[in-house]
């Protein structure tokens, strides 16, 4: 265990740059949206001068305790899971804390800035933020079931839960990722992945347009400078997550950067693709095919 | 001749309980208790019976103790039975006190009548 | 000594006399009885004294110097002695009882009562049969007489049936006696043994008559309407002699006579004593009249004895205590609930209501209650284990059954009755009437009650006196029940305090004991601070509180299956009464006793069978039972999960917990569950994977639904605590399931769910008991914005959901973590994924719970709450220290318990000397989580604070709402039907189906007895077709 500054400066540097390829990534996904629509879209840097300006507004107003420790809990959440996960494979300085546990932590630290996120949006009392959360909820505990068949498989197939090993495991070819050594928990996950990344058809959190943006609808300026931020950073780490589980891992910060962007593209390609679904079809959906397809991998992992 | 009073004793009963539980008036129920309990009596009687027996009295004057052992009839049934004969008389003179009690409170000798307690 | 001959005398004399004594003396004719009556319990007490201690032989009274056949033979030995003690007794208390009403009627009355009492006592002591019906038809006679001591038009009716029946069954008597005597030559029922009648054909008839007519004499089930009739309708003082006196002395012949018959005889006479045992209590569920319930009841439980003399070669050595302990058992308590029926003069059960108001009398008449079904400290909770066990061992495994349905039955409506009494409305104005002449016997009785349980410690193999110390301190509690709660808190917490002083010794160096020790009596002490928020005396709450406290210490720390089930018992009966407080528990403490009865005879059936196999009573027995293996741990494992509430047998939790008083549902939440948990992993240390195989399986699967099925009918709840009391059937559906697994990573899950579950569940219950209150509404969308008003008890509640949910760096998350460890290594793959997924529904309701009370609107009636009482926020924080080293220190508490299941288990999991947990799948260092999550959480919270400044303070309405200002919380605060999506895609699976399920077969089983009870037709002439048509049966069946 290594709770040194130097480590800390070398994971509090992979922070700082994945927080800006994220939202880099987020302004690249959004001009290739408004291409498809036709438009223009955002200048490259415009989640930077949105980030700042929020940064840099005044704010005032809070709706109590909770209320304000809300995106701290939602931060912590986002910077855990990447504090949790080792970065580059193979590299010690990019190993982060992942120490202090694996994918078992990290599948449980997700909800952990979800849930204090959802505590401080319920604070202000705005029914919007409730309606948002209680969708998100049962959205996630319905995508959880094909990504915990999916997780499964690949601890039986690897018989480990540990992501160095994991990654390990898929060195030395393209042949070796779980995409193609597992197949079925590869579907299984990506399909979960879908619902894990709330983008369309599964945004039903946020639900533009429909509840304002669900639970950030009360907060501002420097309290979504956070929010902003973590949602940045946790992209990156999301996707990281599923590349590190189904596509070999990253060898080098080169690797990172496209295969995060590959994954992270999936999603946002879905959602353009798709329109959003009502609460329970999702719900539904999670639970029929990509359930079926992860039952069919641990069957198939175990016993074959 | 014992079988022919047994046989007796027996129908009467026989006869006695088939009124107790095919009446319906009360009377006519007692009546066919009555009737039960005496065909017992018949019975208890004719158990005891010697074919020839003497009545079981010693005096020392008739026989010797040694053949009257043998030659009276059974003592003991008799002495049943005239216990028995009380008790019948005590339980149907309660049940007419019953009845009567119940002819009182209800105008009726029906034993249809009587079933407020029931299940 | 004075002769046993003078009892007779001086009855004799007597009744005579009290004809002389003009109308004017009525009083004074009263007390001359009363003292005639004393003198015969003298005569008998004295011989029965004389024959416990050994200075007395049997004696041999023969009328007039003659010898049998020729003169009337009596006996006095210790059996004629204990009997005609135990009736001249009866006869004694209920003169005494009746005193004012025998005055009423007249001398006559009295000398009817005192020559009742006087043929018992013949009946007990001849030896001469035709001299016993001469004393059956006087018993009889005089009873008839007795019934109309009221004269209604009911008493009358019954009277009169009575002698029909009676009449009929003596003239068959008579034709019995006549035949025995001619085929025997004797009227001695030694002499009638001797000849041995069975031999011939002819002989045997007349046995028959006689022994059938005898068992007829004691209302066998069916034929037994007129008997019925005389309970319901006549005076209940007399009801009680009926019950306890005739019926006591009618088995007794019963128990005489039976020689005559051989082996045979005695199983018919098991038979037609279980047909009534369960035929009479199965009717008795439809039963509404109390006093005809009690005739129900006795029936059933003279049947039961007449089972027991049945089963007398089988039970050898054992008999004699079986017997009498069952039987005294039954006349004790049949007594007093006559007795205090004839204080009620309620007809119907649903309004006894009115015994609230004399508590004294109430204290009672549960005593009796509980006395009947077989609980414990009473001498039918001795007898029947003992007879259970004696059955199970001799291989007559059905017979055990059928005594237990059959009990089973009768508690259905004992406990139906209690319900009633202790919840229904009570009219204020009626006063209860409570003369002493009336109250001294029923103490009398009640004290004997409890006597006769403590003697009846030696009898049994495994029963110990110390069973009795906490049960003196609970009587204690009950003594000085007027002083206000407070002090009798105080008394409590350290009477608990000091038990566990004295106790610790005993699970010392066992740590699996002393876990569930240290949750038992240390969450006993803290539930019980809570209790210092209650103003008032909280009448009765102390004693049973710890009564189920003292049950819970018996299970932890005995060595043997007898005080297990004792102690479970004592658990079941206390947690009864901590549930029913409840102001709607009526109905859900019914189905939690009615489930916990059932569970426990389950499990008394398995340690029968386990006994059967080790001949010992020591708990090692459940090891390598061979006996029936499959069938008793499956037994054992439904009964303990009774008390855990999986699926199937969950339906009373939600009621019970969530209907609690607000100290009570972490009581029976936090604490009373882990009882079925210890039971269930004491099983399966003892049962082992290879035997239990397929058990635990299929129990794998069971857990893991009720994880689902649980924690999704949890997230569907408007009610705080039911939410909660749900939340609760999920955790241990993921106890089940881990321990089900059989390893080691497994059962450290299970512990760390123990540990957690009454961590986390304790504060909740605490907290939102607390809110409860104050708020005034158990449902969630009534409430709202608390957290402004109650601020330490949301943290409290926000940690304890963290917790539950499992999220790092909180204690719960080792338990996800060891779970996932352990699903890969058994290879319980789809099985975990649902209790995985049961795993993100508790997120579910965690959020709604804590959004709906605290967070979103303030509701207008909450604007002045206050935060809850400190006395229910110190035990919180306590247990939320507790959280906070069980997350950080994980190592510490997990390290040993790994260690000690390695006895058990292969290791599968190391420990780090950094404090890293490692398997061969994974790692996890709760030391490091914890220490990296908060130092995040103060940096991000320290940049937070750098950008934001200073804020101001929101008003409640000031939110985006689509450009409109919102100003009722009501119709802002979103919470009810918060999941409606999920509801619509899998509500299906919380359906009420197992709910239904019960209801129908309990609609069933009502049903049932609601179609034989019409055989009781109220005809007299039909009850005596049912006497004859009962005769040719058993004659059919037993000669023909």
């Amino acid at each position: 265990m290594d709770y040194s500054i130097e480590k800390f400066l070398w994971a509090f540097l992979g922070l700082f740059i994945i927080l800006n390829w994220g939202m880099l990534m987020s302004a690249l996904m959004r001009r290739i949206g408004a291409k498809l629509a036709g438009r223009i879209g955002v200048p490259l840097y415009q989640p930077w001068v949105d980030l700042l300006k929020l940064m840099s507004l005044k704010t005032w107003l809070s709706h109590g305790v909770m209320y304000y420790i809300g995106p701290v809990f939602r931060l912590v959440g986002g910077v855990g899971m990447f504090l949790f996960m080792p970065v580059i494979f193979g590299i010690e300085i990019w190993s982060n804390y992942s120490f202090s546990g694996d994918l078992i932590l990290l599948l449980y630290f997700q909800s952990f800035g979800m849930l204090g996120m959802a505590m401080g949006a319920s604070e202000s009392g705005s029914p919007h933020a409730a309606i948002g959360i209680s969708r998100g909820l049962s959205q996630f505990a319905a995508v959880e079931v094909p990504m915990t068949l999916a997780v499964i498989a690949i601890a039986i197939q690897h018989q480990t839960f540990s992501f160095s090993e994991i990654m390990a495991a898929q060195q030395g070819g393209i042949m070796n990722w779980t995409l193609f050594t597992n197949p079925l928990a590869s579907i299984a996950g990506m399909l979960a992945m879908l619902g894990a990344m709330s983008h369309s058809p599964f945004n039903l959190v946020k639900a533009p347009n429909e509840i304002p943006i669900g639970p950030p609808t009360e907060y501002h300026s420097s309290f979504l400078s956070v929010l902003r931020t973590n949602s940045a950073i946790l992209h990156v780490v999301e996707a990281a997550l599923f590349m590190n589980l189904f596509f070999g891992g990253a060898d080098s910060w080169y690797m990172y950067i496209i295969k995060t962007f590959f994954v992270y593209f999936i999603s946002v390609f879905v959602g353009m693709v798709f329109p959003r679904f009502k609460i329970e079809d999702s719900i539904r959906w999670f639970l029929k095919w990509p359930t079926a397809i992860g039952i069919i991998a641990v069957i198939v992992a175990a016993y074959w | 001749m014992e079988y022919v009073i047994m046989t007796t004793g027996f129908a009467l009963a026989i006869f006695g309980l088939y009124g107790l539980l095919s009446q319906k008036n009360l009377i006519k129920i007692i009546i066919g208790f009555s009737i039960f309990t005496t065909g017992i009596n018949i019975v208890m009687v004719a158990i005891g019976y010697v074919r020839g027996g003497i009545a079981p009295i010693l005096d020392n004057e008739g026989i010797s103790q040694i053949a009257a052992q043998k030659s009276i009839v059974d003592p003991v049934p008799q002495a049943l039975v005239l216990t028995s004969i009380v008790i019948g008389l005590g339980v149907t003179a309660l049940m007419l006190a019953y009845v009567m009690k119940l002819y009182q409170d209800k105008k009726s000798l029906n034993i249809n009548d009587y079933k407020n307690l029931k299940w | 000594m004075v002769g046993p001959i003078y009892i007779i005398a001086l009855a004799l004399g007597l009744a005579f006399f009290l004809g002389f004594f003009g109308k004017s003396l009525k009083t004074f004719s009263g007390f001359v009885m009363l003292a005639g009556l004393a003198g015969m319990t003298f005569i008998s007490g004295q011989w029965l004294m004389a024959f416990v201690d050994g200075s007395a032989t049997t004696q041999e009274i023969f009328t007039a110097g003659f010898k049998p056949p020729f003169s009337i033979n009596l006996r006095m030995g210790i059996e004629e002695a204990t009997f005609t003690f135990m009736i001249n007794v009866i006869g004694l208390l209920g003169g005494i009882y009746l005193f004012n009403r025998l005055k009423e009627v007249g001398n006559s009355a009295m000398s009817v009562f005192i020559v009742l009492i006087m043929s018992l006592n013949v009946i007990v002591m001849t030896r001469d049969i035709f001299n016993l019906f001469v004393f059956v038809e006087i018993g009889s006679i005089a009873t008839a007489g007795m019934i109309i001591l009221d004269k209604t038009s009911k008493s009358l009716q019954a009277g009169l049936k009575y002698l029909l029946a009676t009449g009929v069954i003596s003239g068959l008597l008579l034709i019995g006696i006549i035949f025995a005597y001619y085929f025997a030559g004797s009227l001695n029922i030694d002499g009638i043994i001797a000849a041995n009648l069975m031999a011939s054909k002819a002989g045997a008839v007349a046995v028959f008559l006689i022994i059938a007519v005898l068992v007829l004499e004691l209302k066998p089930f069916p034929a037994n309407g007129w008997g019925l009739d005389v309970y319901e309708s006549s005076n209940p003082g007399f009801g009680a002699i009926v019950s306890a006196g005739t019926a006591t002395a009618g088995l007794f012949v019963l128990y005489k006579v039976l020689p005559m018959g051989g082996d045979a005889w005695y199983q018919y006479i098991s038979i037609i004593g279980l047909i009534t045992f369960v035929g009479s209590n199965l009717v008795g569920t439809q039963q509404k009249i109390a006093n005809r319930l009690l005739g129900y009841s006795s029936i059933g439980q003279i049947g039961l004895v007449m089972t027991v003399i049945g089963l007398q070669p089988i039970l050898g050595d054992a008999f004699a205590f079986i017997a009498f302990a069952l039987l005294l058992n039954h006349f004790l308590a049949k007594a007093g609930l006559f007795w205090i029926s004839g204080i009620i003069k309620k007809e119907n059960i649903t309004d006894w209501s009115a015994l609230r108001k004399n508590s004294a009398l109430l204290i009672m008449f549960v005593i009796f209650i509980f006395a009947l079904i077989g609980f414990p400290p009473f001498p039918s909770f001795f007898g029947k284990y003992e007879l259970i066990m004696s059955l199970i061992s001799s291989d007559n495994i059905w017979v055990a059954v059928v005594i237990l349905i059959g009990s089973f039955a009768e508690g259905i409506y004992m406990f139906r009755w209690l319900g009633h009494v202790l919840k229904n409305e009570n009219s204020e104005e009626e006063v209860l009437d409570i003369p002493w002449n009336k109250f001294i016997p029923i103490v009398l009785v009640t004290v004997s009650l409890l006597a006769a349980g403590f003697y009846s410690v030696p009898f049994v193999a495994g029963a110990n006196y110390f069973y009795f110390v906490p049960l003196a301190f609970i009587l204690f509690l009950g003594l000085i029940d007027f002083l206000p709660a407070y002090i009798k808190n105080t008394v409590s917490i350290a009477g608990m305090g000091y038990y566990s002083w004295l106790l610790y010794p005993l699970v010392e160096g066992d740590l699996m004991r002393t876990i569930f020790f240290a949750i038992f009596m240390f969450g006993g002490i803290l539930t019980l601070v809570v209790g210092y928020n209650k103003s008032g005396k909280r009448e009765g709450f102390y004693p049973v509180a710890l009564m189920m406290y003292a049950g819970l210490a018996t299970i932890v720390t005995t060595d043997n299956m007898f005080g297990f089930f004792f102690g479970w018992e004592l658990m079941t009966a206390g947690s009864y009464f901590l549930i029913i407080r409840g102001k709607r528990s009526k109905p859900h403490a019914y189905s939690y006793m009615l489930f916990s009865v059932a569970g426990a005879y389950l499990i008394l059936l398995g340690f029968g069978l386990a006994h059967a196999s080790g001949q010992t009573q020591a708990l090692i027995a459940l090891k390598d039972i061979s006996v029936l293996p499959t069938l008793a741990y499956t037994l054992l494992a439904v009964g303990f999960m009774t008390k855990t509430a999986s699926l199937g047998l969950h339906i009373w939790l939600p009621g019970a917990h969530g209907e609690a008083e607000s100290d009570v549902s972490p009581m029976v939440s936090a604490v009373l569950l882990k009882a079925g948990v210890f039971g269930l992993m004491l099983l399966f240390l003892y049962m082992g994977e290879q035997t239990g195989d397929t058990l635990l399986f299929i129990l794998g699967w069971v857990g893991a639904f009720t994880a689902l099925v649980g924690n999704l009918a949890a997230s569907f709840q408007e009610d705080a605590k039911r939410m909660l009391a749900y939340s609760s059937i999920g955790q241990l559906g993921y106890i089940l399931f881990a321990i089900a697994m059989m390893t080691q990573l497994g059962w450290l899950a299970g512990f760390t769910y123990v540990i957690n579950h009454f961590l986390f569940k304790a504060i909740l219950f605490m907290v939102v008991g607390g809110i409860v209150v104050k708020a005034g509404t158990h449902n969630l969308y009534q409430m709202g914005g608390l957290i402004k008003k109650m601020p330490l008890s949301f943290l409290a509640v926000l940690i304890a959901m963290i917790t539950m949910a499992g999220l790092p760096p909180l204690s719960g998350f080792a338990g996800k973590w060891l779970f996932y460890n352990a699903v890969i290594l058994k290879g319980w793959y789809i099985q975990g994924v649902i209790v995985f997924f049961a795993g993100t529904i508790a997120f579910l309701y965690a959020f709604k719970l804590l959004h709906s009370i605290f967070l979103g609107q303030l509701k207008d009636n909450h604007r002045n709450l206050k935060e809850i009482s400190p006395s229910i926020l110190i035990p919180v924080y306590i247990l939320i220290a507790g959280i906070f080293y069980f997350s950080a220190f994980p190592q510490d508490v997990l390290e040993p318990i790994g260690n000690m299941l390695a006895n058990y288990f292969p290791s599968t999991l190391e420990w780090a000397a950094d404090g890293n947990a490692v398997t061969i799948l994974s790692n996890w260092n709760g030391n490091a989580v914890m220490i990296i999550i908060i130092s995040m959480f103060v940096l991000v919270l320290g940049y937070l604070w750098l950008i934001t400044g200073k804020t101001q303070k929101l008003e409640q309405f000031n939110i985006v709402y689509s450009a409109e200002r919102p100003f009722r919380p009501e119709t802002t605060h979103v919470s009810h039907n918060m999941f409606a999506g999920l509801n619509k895609a899998i509500g299906f699976l919380v359906a009420p189906g197992i709910t239904n399920f019960w209801n129908n077969v309990s609609k069933m089983v009502l049903d049932f007895a609601g179609v034989v009870r019409r055989l009781y037709s109220g005809n007299g002439q039909v009850y005596a077709i049912h006497i004859i048509i009962y005769i040719v049966v058993f004659y059919l069946i037993s000669i023909g």
